[in-house]
């Protein structure tokens, strides 16, 4: 555009001598100069759009910022709600199973025999505990991918949040005649490097489901090669049809949306476990044989980088 | 010396509190509680108290609560405390309690800050006892002379016995001796700091010199299943007590009597 102002200008001044020369009358002059002017004008004009417009599009820019920072806002804000509400729904809650867990030592410890009845309501309480502690750390997490963070990366030992997780279904799984199993190869598994509450959520949703429809055994087995680490998640329950494993990692789908029946649950953990395996660099695949099929099962596989996301 | 834990909770009276303590001292430990004076700041009370008993009586490990007392500045008094602990004794395992809903995030950011082989662990409140107790088994790390395998059944890492406790009398199981009491305190042994976890066929074949040390190892597993079966007066088939899982090892799942 310099270039153009320059040649402009540059006309306008010798304009009368080229234009007598081009012309030989001297009315040439005056067209001569005024497209010199045009030049100059028009680079002129040139010159001063390529120098607002960007501006105008850097502030349509900090506005479109302004409402990332306040969706932000609004994502803390939200997170910090539900922790209080959640604080305060806690304490009933706590109260319920502190009596719940209370009454069964008294029981058993003075080797009383329960009605049925009342050692089905005691036990039910208690296996439905770990499905609401999910439930509602399934909800935070949707809330934190709504607003994403940046991943946390630590060093991590997957067979501890393994054994975490087995911990907490163990008793559930063994009250409906179920058992968990799990090993790691090499025994010494070492470290990975991921944000291990991420991967034990994940976990965490897959175990849950498995305890559910297994019928009687679930099998968890952690493996790695070079670059990558893999758990594979393994029941013996009846599987899951191919034309439902379409959907299953969509959000809030389960079996009784296709069939236009009640939902039994959210249909939010294995939707967030997917996120989640995604966020990290790595992946949540599902494959199952359905009965009446003898070799009946269902394995989710979650592969992630040894070394974190790229 | 049964091990000691430290309860630090200002809601140690609590039902769920209590049927964690009523749980740790059927696992034959001692529990000691904070109970600060009510003062000013329950909060720093409770941090002060905390780390007085920790120099004075030393305990085995640490039942700790994110939150100690109402006030918003003891909203997470327990990380200040367990800052603390870190910083001057780093090797005393802790297990914090959190409430659920602040689970993950600031896990996270706290883990963060930690050595990463760091005796430190978080568990939510809703957890059950059984839950409590064996994070703890894993964090002190040791297990205790006689492990009691089911409701009868016992194993005695310092006698190198297995025995069967009936109507109060204690029946030595005599056959389960050498490498078998070896295999059987290694299966044992796992379980209880990791039910469900898998022993692999290489950590028990190590008892045995010679060829077909896996041969030898199925064989012996069955000895002490005859073995523990009379002691017990049941039948012991392939998917009892003992089980091989997909030819990678063996794991112990305890009878029900």
């Amino acid at each position: 555009m310099l270039v153009f102002a320059f040649a402009g200008i540059m006309g306008l001044i010798i304009s009368p001598f080229v234009g007598e020369t081009l012309t030989d009358y001297l009315w040439g002059v005056e067209p001569t100069a005024y497209l010199s002017v045009g030049v100059i004008l028009v680079a002129l004009l040139t010159m001063a759009l390529s120098y607002y417009i960007p501006r105008l599009l850097g502030r349509s820019e900090s506005l479109v910022g302004v409402d990332q920072r306040t969706a932000e806002r609004w994502g803390l804000l939200t997170q910090q709600y539900f922790e209080l509400f959640h604080h305060d729904l806690g304490r009933p809650l706590r109260r319920i199973l502190g009596k719940e867990r209370e009454l069964r030592l008294t029981f058993r410890a003075a080797e009383t025999k329960l009605h049925p009845e009342i050692q089905g309501l005691l036990d039910e309480i208690e296996a439905q505990t770990p499905s609401f502690r999910l439930m509602v750390s399934n909800i935070q997490l949707l809330v934190q991918l709504e607003a994403p963070t940046v991943p946390t990366i630590q060093p991590v030992e997957p067979s501890e949040l393994i054994r975490r997780i087995v911990d907490r279904y163990t008793p559930v799984a063994g009250d409906a005649y179920k058992e968990i199993t799990w090993w790691s190869e090499p025994a010494e598994f070492g470290l990975v490097y991921c944000d291990g509450a991420a991967i034990e959520h994940i976990l965490t949703n897959l175990v849950d489901n498995m305890v559910r429809y297994a019928t009687e055994h679930i099998e968890i087995q952690l493996t790695r090669n070079l670059t990558d680490f893999f758990i594979r998640v393994w029941d013996d329950g009846p599987g899951i049809a191919p034309h439902y494993t379409e959907h299953i990692f969509d959000r809030g789908w389960t079996p009784e949306v296709a069939r236009i029946e009640e939902k039994t649950s959210s249909g939010l953990g294995l939707f967030i476990a997917n996120m989640l395996a995604i966020k990290y660099g790595g992946d949540l695949t599902v494959e199952s044989i359905v009965e009446p099929d003898p070799e009946h099962h269902t394995a989710f596989l979650l592969s992630l980088p040894i070394k974190g996301p790229m | 010396m049964p091990n000691t834990i430290l309860i630090v909770d200002d809601e140690s009276e609590s039902p769920i509190v209590n049927a964690v303590k009523r749980r740790l001292d059927k696992e034959g430990w001692l529990t000691q509680i904070i109970k600060p004076e009510p003062s000013g700041s329950i909060g720093d009370e409770f941090e002060a108290l905390t780390l007085y008993t920790i120099e004075a009586d030393s305990p085995d490990g640490i039942l700790l609560d994110i939150r100690l007392g109402e006030h918003k500045e003891d909203q997470f008094k327990g990380l200040d405390i367990l800052q603390k602990i870190v910083n001057n004794y780093p090797r005393l395992p802790v297990l914090m309690f959190t409430q659920y809903a602040q689970g993950p995030d600031r896990e996270t950011a706290v883990r963060g800050s930690l050595q990463w082989d760091a005796p430190v662990d978080f568990i939510d409140k809703l957890a059950s006892p059984e839950e409590v107790v064996l994070r703890l088994r894993r964090l002190i790390g040791s297990t205790p002379e006689k492990i009691p395998i089911n409701d009868c059944l016992y194993l005695d890492t310092n006698t190198k016995t297995v025995f069967v406790r009936t109507n109060e009398q204690s029946v030595l199981i005599e056959d389960i001796n050498g490498a078998k009491f070896d295999i059987f305190k290694e299966l044992v042994t796992t379980w209880y700091r990791s039910p469900g976890e898998l022993v692999p066929f290489s950590r028990l074949e190590r008892y045995f010199e010679g060829e077909d040390s896996r041969g030898s190892l199925r064989v012996r597993i069955r000895e002490i299943k005859i073995s523990l079966g009379k002691a017990l007066g049941i039948s012991l088939g392939a998917s009892d007590l003992i089980i091989n899982v997909r030819d990678q090892g063996y794991r112990l799942v305890p009878p029900k009597m």
